[in-house]
């Protein structure tokens, strides 16, 4: 009974043929194929010309799994066993393993698709990661190589402004000066977008006079819209506290890109600021600010093309600007987990609005201001706080000769490269340095390493400022690690600046008088 | 009847060994991707310089790490053809290991190194990279495009001639 079945079984998967050296058939059972006695092997099909290597082997068994054969218009996977024999012939078993090697086939395919996929994805990605770096290097190179003499525009405008000038140049430098700072405002918002695209831009929450800050907003956007002949009405919540916990730097940037945006596009009528919320003595309340124009408006198709990056309504073109704006204020507010609202009538006007939840500080009580300090030092010691700069860029010394003189505060003395920054300090007494980041011999990062690594106390613990035309966040950690205290950024603030050297100055001698004392003791 | 000789396609999976295979055989080529499983082989005859050649050819399952490759699939081999996808470079980053171990199984039979879907990539790209990773190939081919297919068989067969 066994023996019937095993036969039906085999009859219909296997094949014996035995096959001389020739390659001719000598005998074929052709359960599975029909082969033709006498015939040349090879002629069935192109898998038997192995058999030669078979004949040469020192195998005398040999198994060829999975051998693919086309036969009469029907796909076979074979395995095939052969086995030398001692008269010269070569036995050749064929097992038909079609239907297992189907399903396998089935699983492979998926298998190695999805490998695939994932191998080309990754590809992908590490293209885009090129050039993304590319471009973050490229938006880094061009900012700063403009940065730069911007900030001397910047600077020697404001020196202008001080000299003895007619009121008609006075305003023909106003208009520069305004031109000038929107380049600087270009400059910020492609950063930032490039900063918001890579992920690499951070939300940093801490505490601040919150109600001193949007009622600065609305003074300053206040006597704006007075220029443009427009009213402006400001609100405030008195359910809102003084002092809240959130990004401070980024609430300024969305509504100072708002409030812009609605000085822009309005030419009658009133802008509206209002900040409220609809609760009260929670530790979290949400805050909802709300800038509404009687301006242009917007076509309500085409509403949803305002948030593209460098999408500027044909119209809305005519004011200028890179239309980064309101793309970066959508990407902020998102990244402060609140979504920008935006409701407008074409030729009436728009309202934007977002609502974020903040953090209400336990503190509600204001901070003692250290302004006692400004000047103290003139008072205390009758000697001017000397600075050493490290700046080759000539335009930018003369700046900042400039800026030093009318300040009157501090002495200043230039070094052209970080070598010589290093030669002054160890011949002069200073009480800050200033360094540019890229100088020829010794960039500014070296040269403020060296500082660190002087044996002399009164050199390494010098407070240090970077000063740059570069404005990312890895310039700014490198700065950071290289032991500098402060980073600005070019065209240079003169008010930034000297609130910096103020505080690092009083710092730095808190921190000195301290180690004397200790010394003392 | 001209002489047989027994080529191996190898490499990894799903760089275009069974399309280079069919290109040069049927001049036919598909974009959907079939794995091969086990072994699928074709033969044609190629006469180079007036003598004829049969190449029989065997196109391997893909695998990466060619340790794997059963004796009995590389039994008999006159030349291996070591094909990778140039848009993927894994394909071709462990080439010197997989080379390495070819030399010391099968030392006598030569290796032709190709790099396939040429058509997808920037070619001095391509060439720069294999250059950095001392790769020494003998042509950028293109199943999809014909490029370079028949040449490189074409000089594989003209080899085997040479060295009968």
């Amino acid at each position: 009974m066994l023996d019937t079945l095993r036969q039906e079984f085999f009859d219909k998967t296997v094949q014996v043929l035995l096959i001389d050296k020739k390659l001719k058939v000598i005998s074929s059972d052709d359960h599975l194929f029909s082969i033709r006695k006498e015939s040349n092997i090879t002629d069935f099909h192109p898998f038997f010309y192995t058999l030669a290597n078979v004949f040469e082997s020192s195998n005398k068994e040999q198994s060829f799994f999975c051998v693919q054969m086309e036969v009469l218009g029907r796909l076979y996977f074979i395995d095939i066993k052969t086995a030398l024999k001692d008269d010269n012939t070569v036995a050749v078993i064929l097992i038909d393993l079609t239907d297992h090697y189907k399903t396998v086939h089935q699983i492979k395919q998926v298998r190695n698709e999805s490998i695939i996929n994932f191998n080309v994805t990754q590809e992908l990605n590490q293209q885009l990661e090129i050039q993304r770096g590319f471009k973050d290097k490229f938006l880094a190179n061009v900012s700063h190589e403009i940065r730069t003499p911007l900030n001397s525009i910047l600077g020697f405008i404001s020196v202008l402004e001080n000299t003895d000038i007619t009121r008609e140049q006075l305003d023909i430098l106003a208009i520069i000066k305004d031109s000038s700072k929107n380049l600087v405002t270009i400059l910020d918002d492609l950063m930032d977008i490039s900063k918001i695209e890579a992920g690499k831009l951070e939300i940093r929450k801490r505490r601040f006079d919150f109600r001193e800050f949007v009622e600065t907003l609305g003074k300053t956007y206040e006597l704006r819209a007075a220029d443009k002949r427009l009213d402006f009405e400001f609100n405030i919540s008195p359910k809102l506290p003084k002092f809240l916990v959130g990004d401070h730097l980024r609430l300024n940037q969305i509504l100072i890109n708002l409030l812009e945006n609605a000085l822009k596009y309005t030419h009658q009528g009133t802008i509206k600021f209002t900040v409220t919320t609809d609760s009260q003595n929670a530790r979290r309340i949400p805050v909802t600010f709300i800038v509404e124009d009687t301006g242009i408006g917007i076509p309500k198709n085409k509403i949803d093309h305002i948030f593209e990056s460098f999408t500027q309504l044909e119209k809305r073109g005519l004011f200028g600007g890179s239309g980064l704006g309101l793309s970066i204020v959508k990407q902020l507010t998102e990244l402060l987990e609140s979504d920008l609202q935006v409701d407008s009538i074409d030729g009436e006007g728009s309202t934007f609005s977002f609502t974020v939840q903040m953090g209400v500080s336990h503190n509600q009580k204001r901070e003692k201001k250290n302004k006692l300090k400004k000047n103290k030092r003139d008072k205390t010691d009758g000697k001017r706080p000397r600075v050493l700069l490290g700046e080759d860029v000539e335009v930018n010394q003369l700046l900042m000769l400039r800026l030093f003189s009318d300040h009157g505060a501090y002495s200043i003395d230039i070094a052209k490269d970080g070598e010589k920054v290093l030669e002054f300090l160890n011949r002069y007494p200073y009480d800050l340095v200033i360094l540019d980041l890229t100088m020829p011999i010794m960039d500014g990062l070296d040269t403020a390493v060296q500082i660190r690594n002087n044996p002399n106390k009164k050199i390494n613990k010098l407070p240090i400022i970077a000063l740059t035309g570069r404005t990312g966040q890895e310039e700014q950690d490198a700065a950071k690690e290289a032991g500098m205290n402060a980073y600005l950024t070019k065209p240079i603030d003169a008010e930034l600046l000297f609130e910096t050297i103020d505080r690092l100055l009083s710092r730095y001698k808190r921190k000195d008088k301290t180690l004397k004392e200790k010394g003392e003791n | 009847m001209s002489a047989s000789k027994k080529i191996v396609l190898l490499g990894h999976f799903g760089v275009g060994k069974s399309s280079l295979l069919r290109r040069f055989v049927e001049n036919t080529f598909s974009d959907n991707y079939v794995v091969t499983i086990g072994v699928h082989i074709m033969k044609k005859q190629v006469s180079v310089n007036s003598e004829s050649i049969t190449l029989v050819i065997w196109d391997v399952e893909g695998t990466d790490d060619f340790t794997e490759y059963r004796s009995s699939y590389l039994l008999g081999a006159s030349s291996f053809i070591y094909v990778f996808d140039a848009s993927r470079p894994v394909t071709y980053s462990d080439i010197k290991f997989n080379l390495s171990h070819l030399k010391e199984k099968y030392p006598q039979v030569p290796v032709h190194i190709i790099g396939n879907k040429v058509d997808l990539v920037d070619k001095n790209e391509i060439q720069e990279a294999l250059k950095q990773q001392d790769i020494q190939h003998s042509y950028l081919s293109s199943a999809k495009t014909g490029e370079n297919v028949e040449q490189l068989f074409k000089d594989v067969a003209a080899q085997l001639l040479k060295n009968a």
